[in-house]
């Protein structure tokens, strides 16, 4: 019985942290159209921030908290000066953004030296009921997944700002002609998602430490969640991102670690074939 | 934007320059040290490194190469070698094993280099033994420690082997740790094989194999192993689940409070480069058995003045360390330097039948011999216990350990 609410805590934990990871990649892919492959470059960026905060002395949380800022930033410039020019080619934006990636990253290598470096969490240690362990960041990361996703979603629902992001996806001509300026709107947006990714990133890399393939690593389960999920909502990629880091969290569990490790894309290629739509068809939010 | 001030001499002005500036590049090519001298008739001695100086394992291959340079410069200060100075040659391995064998074939073809010195893991020295010992006719030097088996005629390796990393240090695992192991494995040849090795040692001590499992390369969560790992009640990981994954793997054990209830890591990569893959207290008391530690420079005055030249001359990130090679590259190239002297020539027959039965009194962690017939190297192993982020050593070999390799 104690295992089976370790193995589930740990396997929610693990999922969480997908769905974080996928959320800003999700929200650029659904309201803007086009896939970033500097996406995971973000996550690694947000990770760095942290990482640069930690070792001049000042507490992780505010590197925490300066990440998503810093790479919001970051990604609003790349969006003024690089990726809008992409829009009319979605092929080609991949290219760009892969290549742009692929600077962050080799970048990054370089200050770090190609090293792994540990970066130690805010809340350390873990909560302990009986003989089960529970670790306490991973509970952080757990609720402030949460805490992000209905965020995001108050924002893109609920808001005047949420209806000219889904106004200017869903007919950019009309929504210029209504005196919404498109292109603010995707930049805006493109920061949003940069930022969700550098947030993703400064969270995770106590958990993970810090490498220049961080983001790299997570790049190909975020493009399967995003397939799985299906593009043109909020709500499809992070449900696509709870079901494959849920997947990829408990195959381990029950079979050998490296068939586990195909077995989820071919999962995953069987169901996009079969429901080629994703799991969440609708447009919108 | 527009285009119309691109009139087309400057465009074809930079068409040119764009030219003649990659021919530049690729036609110099490789990093050449030239030394000054001016009595050497018959040329000098070319020495060439061939590692992974960049890609995701370019910190060690820097060092590989930090490590030539300084040897090389330490050789030609003294004189030479047979009274002519040495040139040394690095190629980039990349971490990619195509590109590899290109740049190796520059070294071997272009630069007709003497001796190969490099490649750090299994799969590079596979991918260019055959560029330099079969079609290149060269001697080559693998440093880096490794799963053992390699018997390729001219090919000499200078690392420790499975039967140096275990025969001591098992032992001693199931005196300090406990009988039952666990061997979380990454999926790639030399987990495989040192875990054959390993499993031999662990059963002929007493001790039982109660798990062994492998990993995608990248993985980096481990809940399941982990909960494997405490609810088999394992008293040893012995681990060789490499980066990215290791350092998950290893907190998500402290969290489940491995260490705490008296389990034992162990881990015979672990150097000082990797201690900082995760906060001191999550692998506090792990073990990982070596031909060098940092902390044995107080006890070996060689080891100490090989250690700050080194630092000296390479301040930085890129650390003289066991794990990635440096010390092997280290000893590698002074046993060569040892094979050249007395053979009194630098063909490469002379220098492989010298080289077979080379010693050397002092090196990183003490003296090293080759096994006559079986290339590989005997040294001393040093068990060391990571203690608040640094290693203390607690078991020394009694004398140089044999490889029992070919």
């Amino acid at each position: 019985m104690d295992n089976l609410f370790v193995a589930l805590f740990e396997i929610l934990s693990f999922g969480a942290i997908v769905v974080l990871v996928v959320l800003g990649l999700g929200i650029i892919a659904s309201m803007m159209g086009i896939f970033n492959f500097a996406q995971g470059e973000f996550v690694l960026l947000g990770a760095y921030v942290t990482y640069v905060v930690h070792s001049a002395g000042l507490p992780v949380w505010l590197g925490m908290l300066a990440a998503p800022f810093v790479v919001g930033a970051l990604g609003f410039v790349l969006e003024r000066s690089i990726v809008r020019r992409f829009y009319a080619a979605p092929i080609v934006a991949m290219l760009g953004t892969y290549a742009l990636g692929l600077i962050i990253r080799e970048i990054v290598r370089g200050l770090i030296g190609g090293l792994y470096l540990s970066v130690p969490e805010p809340l350390g240690g873990s909560v302990n009921i009986g003989t089960m362990h529970f670790a306490t960041w991973r509970l952080v990361i757990v609720l402030i997944t949460a805490l992000v996703m209905i965020g995001s979603y108050l924002l893109l629902a609920r808001t005047a700002f949420g209806l000219r992001i889904r106004a200017s996806l869903e007919n950019p001509a009309l929504a210029r002609a209504s005196g919404i300026s498109t292109s603010a709107i995707y930049g805006a947006t493109f920061a949003f998602g940069a930022a969700l990714a550098g947030l993703a990133g400064a969270l995770i890399v106590p958990v993970f430490s810090l490498f220049a393939d961080l983001g790299l690593r997570f790049l190909i389960q975020g493009f399967v969640a995003v397939m799985v999920g299906g593009i043109g909502s909020f709500a499809g990629p992070v449900a696509g991102a709870g079901v494959i880091g849920t997947l990829a969290a408990a195959l381990p569990w029950v079979m050998p670690p490296v068939i586990a490790d195909v077995l989820v894309f071919v999962l995953a290629i069987i169901f996009i074939k079969f429901r080629p739509q994703g799991l969440v068809s609708a447009r919108g939010v | 934007m527009s285009n119309h001030r691109n009139n087309p001499s400057r465009r074809r002005f930079l068409s040119n320059f764009a030219f003649a500036s990659t021919a530049l590049a690729t036609g110099v090519g490789s990093w050449v040290i030239r030394p000054d001298w001016a009595n050497a008739q018959a040329g000098p001695i070319k020495v060439g490194v061939a590692t992974d100086l960049t890609g995701p394992i370019g910190y060690a291959g820097n060092a590989n190469a930090n490590v030539a340079r300084m040897v090389v410069k330490e050789i030609n200060d003294a004189g030479g070698l047979l009274g002519r100075p040495l040139e040394l040659f690095i190629e980039d391995t990349a971490s990619n094993e195509s590109v590899a064998v290109g740049n190796v074939r520059k070294l071997i073809q272009r630069d007709k280099v003497d001796l190969v010195l490099g490649g750090i893991t299994s799969s590079m020295r596979n991918a260019i033994k055959d560029v330099i010992v079969a079609r290149g006719r060269t001697l080559y030097i693998y440093p880096q420690l490794y799963e053992g088996k390699e018997c390729t005629p001219y090919l000499f390796c200078t690392g420790p082997t499975p039967a140096q990393q275990c025969d001591e240090f098992i032992p001693w695992l199931i005196k300090n740790g406990g009988k039952r192991f666990a061997l979380p494995s990454a999926n790639y040849v030399w987990p495989h094989t040192l875990n054959v090795y390993a499993r031999k040692v662990i059963e002929a001590n007493g001790g039982e194999v109660v798990f062994e499992e492998y990993y995608p390369l990248d993985q980096i969560d481990f809940s399941a192993t982990v909960n494997r790992v405490v609810s088999n009640k394992v008293d040893v990981v012995f681990n060789t689940v490499i980066p990215p994954g290791v350092g998950p793997f290893f907190k998500q054990l402290y969290e489940a409070g491995f260490l705490k209830n008296g389990g034992r890591l162990a881990c015979v990569y672990y150097d000082e480069n990797t201690l900082n893959i995760n906060q001191a207290a999550e692998i506090e008391g792990l073990a990982s058995c070596l031909d060098y530690f940092k902390a044995i420079t107080p006890e070996d005055p060689f080891s100490a003045k090989i250690q700050a030249a080194y630092e000296k001359q390479f301040p930085g990130t890129f650390l003289f360390a066991a794990g990635s090679a440096a010390t092997g590259a280290y000893r590698g190239l002074k046993l060569w330097e040892a094979a050249v002297k007395e053979a009194g020539k630098i063909d490469r027959d002379a220098v492989a039948a010298a080289l077979d039965r080379a010693k050397i009194a002092e090196g990183p962690g003490g003296p090293a011999e080759m096994v006559p017939g079986k290339r590989h190297c005997k040294m001393k192993m040093y068990t060391a216990v990571s203690k608040g982020g640094k290693y203390e050593i607690v078991a020394r070999s009694a004398g140089m350990v044999d490889p029992k390799e070919c």
